[in-house]
């Protein structure tokens, strides 16, 4: 009679060896003394009762026999040996660490580029009182905007004791903002400056701005006074003090400015970046400007008191909007009053929350973007996990070669525990190396890496928090990847090993396999990725955009020419290979000035709403040196003199406005307009976005000369206005552009992601590629009697591949399967955003599987060549 | 000898080990206990404090044993080794010196 045979497991499982066959024997006479008198169903119960009462702790642990005087003593051992087994195989061993550095040194790139993200403007000392006011209209559309009037900042200060200060910012190219041609007051020649901005003299100490000479309260009480950066004054006066000294702006020698003082450049991580700070005080642009609730310029910077409540405070800004903005839009006789009363709302973002912009307030100053560094941080995550499970998959497969040494270590008296550190301990021994190497390669390649994000990083060696933070992760990451092998490796038992009936690895074949799929799915949406994004920024760069951007040559200053301006377009024109010459101050790309303004048809302006419309100047030049289309009406005629009111609007502002025929309509912004003519919409923001409305109206003047060439011979063309420019302006550099590059720069964000993207997609196909390389290899070394056979009965190294790639082409398959869902899903969020967008066809995956597909079989065969060559009799020559 | 506190059923184990004298196993020294006691033990218990006391020193044990009807397990015996015996004449002394002082009026009034 035997017990219950389940019941005896249990107690085998649970219990020591030291007492577990005297207990089960125990246990055993026990039933069978039971079986004389009772029934089976009984006996079993009671021992299964028997057995639950051994559920102890002095059953289940283990009975201390010895306690390890040198805990330690191993590891030399231990050492000695993965050192060797390293050596052994090198391949292995050198695809293992390069994959791992790889995937170590993408990770801490990344990682320095998303913390560098999150660093902007975290330096200030009030940080945490240190806030910007925004407008939010908060209809639904929930637009957020930065500019208000003059008269905002005094209002926060005076009314609100909530604020400490409140200093306003003009960031925008609006008179002496932006850029200037500067020279000293004794000097002769003009030089080109650019980052100019006007600023009260509290912004110094709400921004805490270090100053070199000088200090917060004096630097810009006067009027017309400036502070210049550090750069600036080094550049102009050496090491000397230059306060004091006067500057000349634009010729404009009236109107000098006296240095104030000299502030320490602007750090790299804040959102703020001027050379030049010229004083608001005293300033008024034209009479009544600073008291006038009519136009919106000016940014305002707040500190507010240690106790201040934000969102009460918010509350009770709502009073500026009753006080002072409704009374003039009902003043004015705006409609909009009503609605300004029931949406505009005034808030706080915090500085620290600008560069990254989570409450998504637009202003002119280019942001970083969350979702971006969440993106990358996921993608060098993924990276590593492919250098991981490549270590993974490659320790378990060639486990076979270590069953010996496992096998004899346990006959020899050695624990699991102890098999468990001795590869825990190399696995940790491969981390260190790979992260040493990653460091090496992330100090090479870095350079690139800044190039490819804009950015400037670099290896915090000196931080404290450095060094051991590398070492914790080696530590971490070489045991995380190590777990699985050492568990798989430690669990041989001797007497399979050395009886040799041991299943050589392929009972985790289907783990492997996973991870190949794993590594090849990551591999082929990133691949995806790549190509979409390369195909939209091609659409873009090479769809029509309503104008003509090639051979157009920008030459920057024209407005210095002053009264010449004419007699200096007129020689451009005549030279023979200018076809069309416009001066202007806008342009439909980026770095030219933009003029929004309300519009409505004509006297409706009190009863409609306004529609928002770009107002730009332009001669009767502009439409054909852009290469625009009138669709409707006629262009402006020179001579006319009632032409000064006329105005050519685009598609879009027609459309807004509801005119089905503009042409002879008038509509009003503070004038009043006559329409003379429809222009085919043009694209002058990013593509993002649809056309919104814009007029020209007529404007001769400006500061950038438009020259289309007449042929693609840009070099000429540059050579001979030049020539030009130096017979009118002799001392003034001359400065061009292509509007070409201009217009590319607007997209330069797009183009970075996708050379981001390529990036992360080639790393991650040479890893995969390199796992898959040691994987055939590996499995080539476990078949080579096969391999050997089939040789010499004359196979051919095609039959090998075949033989080999029949298995991975159909995880490459399936991965392609699980890829394409996944990557259709991503790129249509990612696409969402653009109105004019590339259409997701499907031979953008079919051809990131082949790709995939293609460099897996290159791969294999690389391989299925080598052992094709060998000599079979190699092979088999240990039978 | 100080410290060395032993718990009565720890002593009665120890006293079983040494009637059993070639035959002291789980199962017999949980039959021998039951017959001389009459209390109900469990076998887990007696195994507990088998391990405890040749943990303190007080029994060594070897497999052995002729295999009857266990399965053809192995049986572990015990056996006292010497600081058992020691710790437990010691343990009769103290009883005996102590039983000694108590007055024999008490044991007159039981009767």
């Amino acid at each position: 009679m035997l017990p219950p045979r389940l019941a005896v497991r249990m107690l085998r499982a649970f219990c020591n060896k030291h007492l577990s066959e005297a207990i089960l024997g125990d246990l055993t006479e026990l039933y069978e003394h039971r079986r004389t008198h009772m029934s089976k169903r009984r006996a079993d119960a009671l021992f299964y009762f028997n057995v639950l009462q051994f559920l102890q702790p002095f059953a289940v642990r283990e009975k201390k026999i010895f306690m390890q005087s040198n805990p330690y003593a191993m590891l030399q051992n231990y050492f000695k040996v993965g050192v060797r087994n390293m050596n052994r195989h090198k391949m292995y061993t050198a695809i293992t660490i390069g994959g791992f550095a790889l995937g170590l040194a993408t990770c801490l790139m990344i990682f320095l580029f998303i913390s560098d993200e999150l660093s902007y403007d975290k330096h200030y000392a009030n940080g945490d009182r240190l806030y910007r006011l925004y407008n939010h209209y908060n209809n639904g559309d929930g637009d957020k905007w930065m500019s208000t009037p003059a008269s905002v900042a005094g209002i926060l200060r005076e009314e609100f004791p909530e604020v400490e200060k409140a200093a306003r910012l003009i960031p925008y190219k609006w008179y002496n903002g932006g850029n200037n041609l500067l020279r000293k007051d004794d000097g002769l020649e003009n030089t080109f400056e650019e980052g100019f901005a006007y600023a009260d003299p509290d912004l110094l100490d709400v921004l805490e701005i270090p100053m070199v000479y000088g200090n917060h309260q004096q630097a810009l009480d006067k009027a017309h006074t400036v502070v210049i950066s550090r750069r600036i004054s080094e550049k102009y006066y050496g090491k000397e003090d230059p306060t004091g000294k006067v500057l000349v702006l634009n010729d404009d020698k009236a109107n000098a400015y006296v240095i104030g003082g000299v502030f320490e450049n602007f750090p790299r991580h804040s959102h703020l970046d001027y050379d030049f700070l010229l004083t608001l005080t005293g300033v008024e642009f034209w009479p009544g400007e600073q008291t006038s609730w009519c136009c919106w310029n000016y940014d305002n910077y707040v500190r507010l008191r240690a106790d201040a409540n934000v969102p009460d405070l918010e509350k009770k800004l709502l009073s500026i909007r009753d006080k002072y903005q409704v009374p003039y839009l009902n003043e004015t006789g705006d409609a909009t009053s009503a609605d300004v009363k029931k949406y505009h709302l005034y808030q706080f973002q915090k500085v620290a929350n600008v560069h990254l912009n989570p409450e998504n307030v637009s202003d002119n100053f280019s942001h970083g973007d969350t979702r971006y560094l969440w993106l990358f941080g996921g993608v060098a995550c993924f990276i590593l996990a492919l250098a991981c499970v490549n270590f993974i998959n490659l320790s378990t497969a060639r486990s076979a070669n270590r069953a010996k040494e496992v096998g004899l270590r346990k006959v020899v008296g050695s624990g699991r525990c102890m098999v468990m550190r001795q590869f825990l301990s190399e696995s940790l021994m491969y981390s260190y190396v790979s992260f040493a190497f990653a460091l090496i390669i992330t100090v090479l390649a870095l350079p690139y890496f800044n190039s490819l994000a804009g950015k400037s990083l670099s290896l915090p060696w000196s931080a404290p928090w450095f060094l051991p933070a590398i070492l914790l992760s080696a530590f971490v990451i070489g045991i995380l990847a190590g777990l699985y092998p050492s568990f798989y490796l430690s669990s041989f038992q001797p007497i399979q090993v050395l009886r040799g009936t041991l299943s050589r690895g392929t009972k985790s074949s289907t783990l492997r396999s996973a991870m190949v799929v794993f590594q090849f799915t990551t591999s082929i949406i990133l691949i995806i990725g790549t190509l979409v994004i390369s195909r939209q920024i091609d659409f873009i760069m090479h769809s029509k955009v309503g104008f003509e951007k090639d051979q157009v040559l920008m030459i920057q200053g024209a407005n210095t020419l002053g009264s010449s301006q004419e007699a200096f377009k007129a020689e451009l024109q005549k030279l023979s290979d200018v076809e069309d010459v416009t001066i202007t101050n806008y342009l439909p790309v980026s770095g030219t000035n933009r003029d929004q303004n309300g519009t409505w048809l004509d006297g409706r302006s009190k009863i409609d709403k306004a529609v928002g419309a770009q107002h730009w100047y332009a001669d009767e030049d502009y439409l054909k040196t852009m290469g625009m289309k009138l669709i409707d009406g006629r262009n402006f005629i020179p001579t006319l003199a009632s032409d000064s009111q006329s105005v050519i609007v685009n598609q879009s502002l027609a459309k807004e406005l509801g005119l089905k025929k503009p042409v002879g309509e008038k509509i009003m912004t503070w004038e009043t307009f006559t329409i003379i003519g429809v222009v085919e919409d043009f694209h002058y923001e990013n593509m993002k976005g649809v056309i919104r409305p814009l007029f020209l109206s007529k404007g001769s003047g400006g500061s950038i000369a438009c020259v289309k060439g007449k042929s693609d011979k840009m070099q000429s063309l540059i050579a001979s206005s030049q020539g030009v420019w130096n017979k009118f302006m002799p001392h003034q550099p001359f400065r061009y552009t292509f509007m070409s590059d201009n217009f590319a720069r607007m997209y330069e964000d797009v183009q970075r992601t996708g050379r981001i993207f390529f990036t992360f997609a080639s790393l991650a196909v040479i890893v995969a590629c390199l796992g898959l390389f040691a994987l055939s290899a590996f499995m080539i070394e476990q078949r080579t009697k096969e391999i050997s056979v089939r040789l010499v009965l004359g196979a051919s190294a095609n039959s090998i591949l075949r033989l080999l790639g029949q298995n991975f082409v159909k995880l490459i398959a399936l991965s392609f399967v699980i890829a394409v869902p996944i990557g259709r899903y991503m790129m249509n969020l990612w696409l969402q955003e653009y109105t004019y967008k590339i259409p997701l066809t499907w031979d953008v995956f079919v051809v990131a599987g082949l790709l995939a597909l293609a460099v897996a079989v290159l791969t294999i065969s690389y391989q299925s060549i080598r052992a094709a060559r060998t000599n079979p009799a190699n092979g088999l020559r240990t039978e | 000898m100080k410290g060395t506190y032993l718990g009565e059923f720890e002593e009665l184990v120890l006293l079983s080990v040494g009637i059993l004298i070639d035959d002291a196993y789980g199962l017999s020294i949980l039959n021998a206990l039951e017959k001389q006691t009459g209390r109900t033990i469990m076998i887990s218990s007696v195994h507990k404090t088998l391990v405890r006391l040749e943990e303190k020193g007080y029994l060594r044990s070897f497999m052995g044993g002729a295999t009857t009807t266990r399965g053809g397990r192995d049986k572990r015996l015990y056996q006292l080794t010497r600081a058992g015996i020691k710790v437990l004449n010691h343990s009769r002394e103290l009883r005996n010196d102590m039983w000694k002082q108590v007055p024999s009026v008490i044991w007159e009034g039981a009767k």
